[in-house]
């Protein structure tokens, strides 16, 4: 739990430095996406940080509203853009396909998941298959306030250690959380904080050996790229994106990118 | 791209293709089974209850009190009836200070204005008369019960008692083959149907939505509620002993919005039958905790995202149309004007189903939007039955503060009380406005499923009203 | 004024009259269609699948077989089988009739559509299992190599069909099916059901009713000369030798668990708890992708929390959510009682 006057005073609690930038945003340096299951409290954490001025449209081609807006930390400009709250990224349904797009496409340079606290072993079925996609991400452990009233504890530091990445607990509703979760998304897009995400292990004998049989190849004609696992399995599932992604090479632009975010952080 | 890699990528593929066949058809659940059991090993691990005391007891006890069998659906009733009671009574004050000072006050000043500029009488009523005057029109009679009535529908959605209406309704929405969510895209409609269709997003399955849109324009929207109260207060609350009428008519106008939801099961049954036979069918309904809502950000953002959007879509469409009215009015063909031509011309066939030549052409000109109706439909009957003294002339579209002028005024155009109630049938079943219909294209991008949409209540409107017509006369004969 | 009786007798008169025409299935339009089915295109496609299928089986095709097939009379079908000739799809010699490569692929590529379409209706429809095949049937002659292909990808190219057919590729390539007929297994021993033949159609509607699909485990208890009698999900089966040959399975190790009795989640009352077991597999598509992104996985503890006034949907809670699922869906979850290791 957090004590929100104990917060007043730590060096991360520097409202100053959130600027929300509304819809103007021409330049901007870093994007960053939300995710989450719904009724996680996603959009009051999209809200919060952005403020009431945002940009609300359709994804391109979709009758899904997409919600974009900016903010101002640490100097470095942010776009913030709302994925649909969905509860996997592995079906066909179009939210999914578009959160998933986006997060693999898209290429964020970080992507925040909200999660609801009081449901936590349910949630995490969709940051671990963020994780399989991307390797930067945050948890943003929201309504802890209804955690605590139900008597759930969660070990923040456990679950950070388990998932390879940052776990910020918040109370959105009442703005607690919100100047640590900027710290954090601060941190991880300047390669202060290097994540290691957690990935999925079991799996029965048969895929196992397929995936990695498939893996291997995919890691000799695309070295580098970070997720080969997961394109193995998504082919093996037969996703049109994919398929469509290794035949005209589109997946192998997630290595360069990566190989210059790792050239900049080591910089 | 060399053409090496190119075949390497297709042999990749190719492979994968063979340890498909290989490892079968279960993939799918595996993968999903396996993320589960990781996600179960994790949280084990970090999350600890402590003696678990009786947990969120205030959501089940809102929830079994509305999904009783004794509370739920007067509860449900009752709610629904408040915010459109709330809606109703509370538009009024300010639809009429709008009116009085877009109407009333504006529009001759302008009028005035533009005459002394010295531009010709005929630019001053396509634009003043003709454009302005509907747009005015259409804010006035709009932007108020829907700016009250989108905010009190989502409170009631952030609070989490929405999805529990949906909950209740599903089994009846089942039956005919639709989703329990169309309970309230439908209510949604009742407030306006474009709003209403853009609502049907929340219905995840692609067959229920079409069938959640297709039917929404028999929720009888904000625009046609005055129009349902001013006629049953002129026909049928006039046909019975006055200490009656108010409670007549009132429940008059009830039955046709009842008689919509009938009409909607219905279609959503036949649709289901037929149409949309072979189409996928999905359900799956999340119950959220019930959350206090936020009511300063409900407010923003269904007044900028509902209401604001919708009626911005409203005046867009409503300019042309007034145009298109003043002119129909004023342009002579063979020295009578096109609104008496077409009138003319469609009486017999409008009279046969027990409406007139005026109505139609009302209908026409207002796709736009339905709250023009009334004003059009006054205007064009002093015009076609040569009534002097009211209105401010050809083209300009008027309403009466005194009912019992606009009853003698349409008494006057020849209606009866068979017009009166068809008139009814008719607001309720018939295309939907062009917002909608343009809602309806770019929810569904199909011109197919907006052509049904559009037509199918139309002529279920013509056969309603023919049978009632006949069925009318005959008894009465 | 027209009559008012008058203009209602002709409305109903109308009414009759536009119902004859478009009655669904049944009226003349409908009629009309269906009978205009038996173009050259259809013909040539169905002698096509038909000389595949024997080729498959090892089975010599003659004219009067594909006559048969195709339901024409002989000087019909020599006249057919001399078209394809000259069109380089089939040969004849002395052997018989034999289809070319060229004719095989064309053949393939017709049976990649119908079972894409086959996936299709089980997947994404609400079209019932017997209709499958029948539909499948017709529009296989219907649907263009490129439709065909949005189909495939928009479903994620499924590789086989929702009888356990494997789909051909694009390029018409096809393993080998590897399954074993249900009769051959021995006592005792157990199984995976891997194909349920749709043909013929009088077969494959006993097996559907049956309940018979494929992925699920069966274990014989005992075979006799003219009745087999086999386990399936816990539930005993009892077929003649005819049908159960339609039935193709892979032998497997005694597996997981397939104890008796599952229970199904509508059993459950308010305020009970038990222990997912599996989803049937007649709950297909994306219905039975989102039931278990919602966490309907084996191993899952529900418990039954809030029963709707119609008593239909029922909500569950399920990993801290409360989900309602509608009793048609809640019948095809398997559930076993819960108890308190099984947690852990």
């Amino acid at each position: 739990m957090i004590d929100q006057n104990k917060c007043e005073a730590c060096p991360v609690h520097n409202a100053g430095n959130l600027k929300r930038l509304g819809i103007n945003m021409d330049k901007f340096d870093f994007v960053v996406a939300l995710a989450g299951n719904p009724n996680t409290g996603k959009s009051t954490v999209f809200n919060n940080l952005t403020g009431l001025k945002q940009h609300t449209g359709n994804w391109p081609g979709k009758t899904v509203t997409r919600a974009e807006g900016g903010f101002e930390f640490n100097k470095n400009r942010y776009k913030l853009i709302d994925l649909p709250g969905t509860y996997s990224l592995l079906s066909t349904s179009t939210d999914e396909e578009i959160a998933r797009d986006f997060i693999l496409f898209g290429q964020p340079d970080v992507t925040v998941v909200v999660v609801d606290a009081t449901r936590l072993e349910r949630n995490l079925n969709l940051v671990l298959q963020v994780l399989e996609i991307t390797d930067r991400a945050i948890v943003c452990l929201n309504l802890m306030d209804e955690a605590g009233r139900r008597n759930i504890e969660i070990d923040e530091r456990a679950l950070t250690r388990d998932l390879g990445i940052p776990v910020v607990p918040t109370e959105a509703r009442q703005d607690v959380g919100i100047p640590e979760l900027l710290k954090t998304v601060d941190d991880v897009v300047t390669g202060k904080l290097i994540c290691k995400p957690y990935r999925i292990t079991g799996s029965s004998k048969g895929l196992t050996k397929a995936v990695e049989n498939l893996a291997e190849k995919i890691k000799n004609e695309f070295p580098g790229l970070p997720n080969a696992r997961w394109v193995a399995l998504r082919l093996l599932d037969g996703d049109q994106k994919i398929i469509d992604a290794v035949r005209s090479g589109e997946i192998s632009g997630i290595v360069k990118r990566n190989a210059i975010e790792e050239n900049f952080a080591t910089v | 791209m060399t053409t090496n890699q190119i075949n390497e990528r297709e042999k990749l593929i190719a492979s994968a293709n063979t340890l498909r066949w290989e490892i079968g058809e279960n993939i799918h659940d595996s993968i999903i089974e396996s993320i589960y059991t990781d996600a179960a090993k994790i949280a084990n691990k970090v999350v600890r209850i402590k003696e678990q005391k009786k947990k969120y007891s205030f959501d089940q006890t809102i929830d079994r009190i509305v999904t009783s069998k004794w509370l739920g659906f007067p509860i449900m009733f009752l709610l629904l009836a408040v915010v459109f009671w709330v809606t109703i009574e509370g538009a009024n004050v300010p639809s009429g200070l709008i009116a009085n000072l877009l109407v009333d006050t504006l529009h001759p000043l302008l009028k005035d204005f533009i005459a002394s500029v010295g531009i010709p009488y005929w630019i001053n009523g396509v634009l003043i008369d003709g454009a302005y005057l509907a747009m005015a029109w259409v804010i006035s009679v709009m932007l108020p019960p829907m700016a009250i009535f989108f905010p009190l529908f989502t409170l009631l959605e952030d609070f989490g008692y929405l999805p529990r209406v949906a909950f209740n309704m599903d089994n009846l929405y089942r039956k005919v083959g639709a989703h329990g969510k169309q309970a309230l895209t439908m209510t949604m409609g009742f407030g306006c149907n474009a709003a209403g269709i853009i609502a049907t997003r929340i219905i995840d399955s692609p067959r229920e939505r079409i069938i959640a849109i297709i039917t929404n324009n028999f929720s009888l929207c904000n625009g046609r509620w005055p129009t349902q109260i001013l006629i049953a207060t002129i026909f049928i609350g006039g046909a019975v002993p006055a200490y009656l009428a108010g409670l007549v008519s009132a429940a008059a106008v009830v039955s046709i919005a009842l008689l919509g939801i009938i009409f909607s099961l219905l279609v959503s049954w036949g649709l289901s039958k037929t149409v949309l036979k072979g189409e996928a069918s999905a359900f799956s309904l999340e119950l959220p905790p019930y959350r206090p809502p936020r009511i300063l950000r409900t407010l923003y953002t269904s007044i900028i995202d509902r209401t604001i959007f919708v009626l911005w879509r409203a005046v867009v469409f409503a300019i042309p149309a007034g145009i298109v009215i003043w002119l129909v009015a004023n342009v002579t063909i063979g020295g009578t004007n096109i609104a008496e031509h077409f009138i003319d011309w469609t009486d017999p066939f409008a009279l046969f189903v027990g409406l007139n030549g005026v109505i139609l052409l009302a209908y026409i000109i207002a796709i736009p939007a339905n709250e023009i109706v009334v004003p059009t439909v006054l205007m064009l009957t002093v015009l076609v039955a040569g009534i002097a003294g009211v209105g401010s002339g050809s083209g300009v579209m008027f309403e009466l503060d005194s009912i019992g002028d606009t009853s003698a005024i349409l008494h006057a155009g020849g209606w009866t009380v068979l017009t009166g109630v068809n008139l009814m049938l008719f607001s309720l079943l018939h295309n939907p406005c062009s917002t909608t219909i343009y809602t309806i294209y770019k929810e569904t991008k199909s011109i197919k499923w907006t052509v049904i949409s559009t037509i199918l209540p139309i002529i279920m409107g013509f056969a309603v009203c023919f049978f009632v017509a006949q069925l009318w006369r005959l008894i009465a004969s | 004024m027209i009559d008012p009786l008058f203009a209602l007798l002709i409305a109903f008169a109308l009414s009759g009259i536009l119902a004859v025409l478009f009655w669904p299935a049944k009226g003349i339009y409908a009629t009309y269609k269906k009978a205009k089915r038996n173009t050259s295109r259809v013909l040539i496609e169905d002698t096509l699948k038909h000389l595949y299928d024997y080729e498959e089986r090892t089975v010599r095709p003659t004219l009067r077989s594909i006559a048969g097939h195709l339901s024409i009379g002989v000087d019909d079908t020599i006249q057919l089988v001399e078209k394809l000739q000259s069109m380089g799809l089939v040969e004849s010699s002395q052997d018989g009739i034999q289809i070319t490569p060229q004719g095989r692929s064309y053949a393939l590529r017709i049976i990649r559509i119908h079972r894409l379409w086959e996936r299709y209706l089980a997947d994404e429809t609400s079209v019932k299992e017997t209709e499958w095949h029948l539909e499948a049937e017709e529009k296989e002659h219907s649907i263009s190599v490129e439709e065909a292909e949005a189909l495939a990808a928009q479903m994620g190219n499924p590789v086989f069909d929702p009888h356990g057919d494997p789909i051909p590729t694009k390029d018409g390539e096809v393993p080998k099916r590897n399954g074993v007929p249900l009769t051959t297994l021995k006592n005792g021993k157990f199984g995976r059901i891997i194909h349920v033949e749709d043909e013929p159609h009088a077969i494959y509607s006993q097996l559907i009713a049956q309940g018979l699909y494929p992925g699920m485990q069966v274990r014989i208890i005992n075979t006799e000369k003219n009745r087999i009698r086999f386990e399936v999900n816990g539930e005993e089966c009892v077929l003649a030798p005819l049908f159960a040959a339609n039935v193709h399975v892979i032998p497997i190790q005694k597996q997981e668990e397939i104890t008796s009795e599952f229970k199904s989640l509508s059993s459950l009352r308010k305020g009970e708890k038990a222990v997912v077991v599996g989803i049937s597999k007649a709950c297909r598509g994306p219905q039975r992708r989102r039931l278990m992104d919602l966490g309907v996985v084996p191993g899952t503890l529900v418990t039954a929390e809030l029963e709707s006034i119609g008593r239909d949907p029922v909500a569950f809670n399920i990993k801290g959510a409360t989900i309602a699922i509608r009793k048609k869906n809640a019948d095809q979850i398997y559930i076993k009682e819960f108890s308190q290791e099984e947690l852990n």
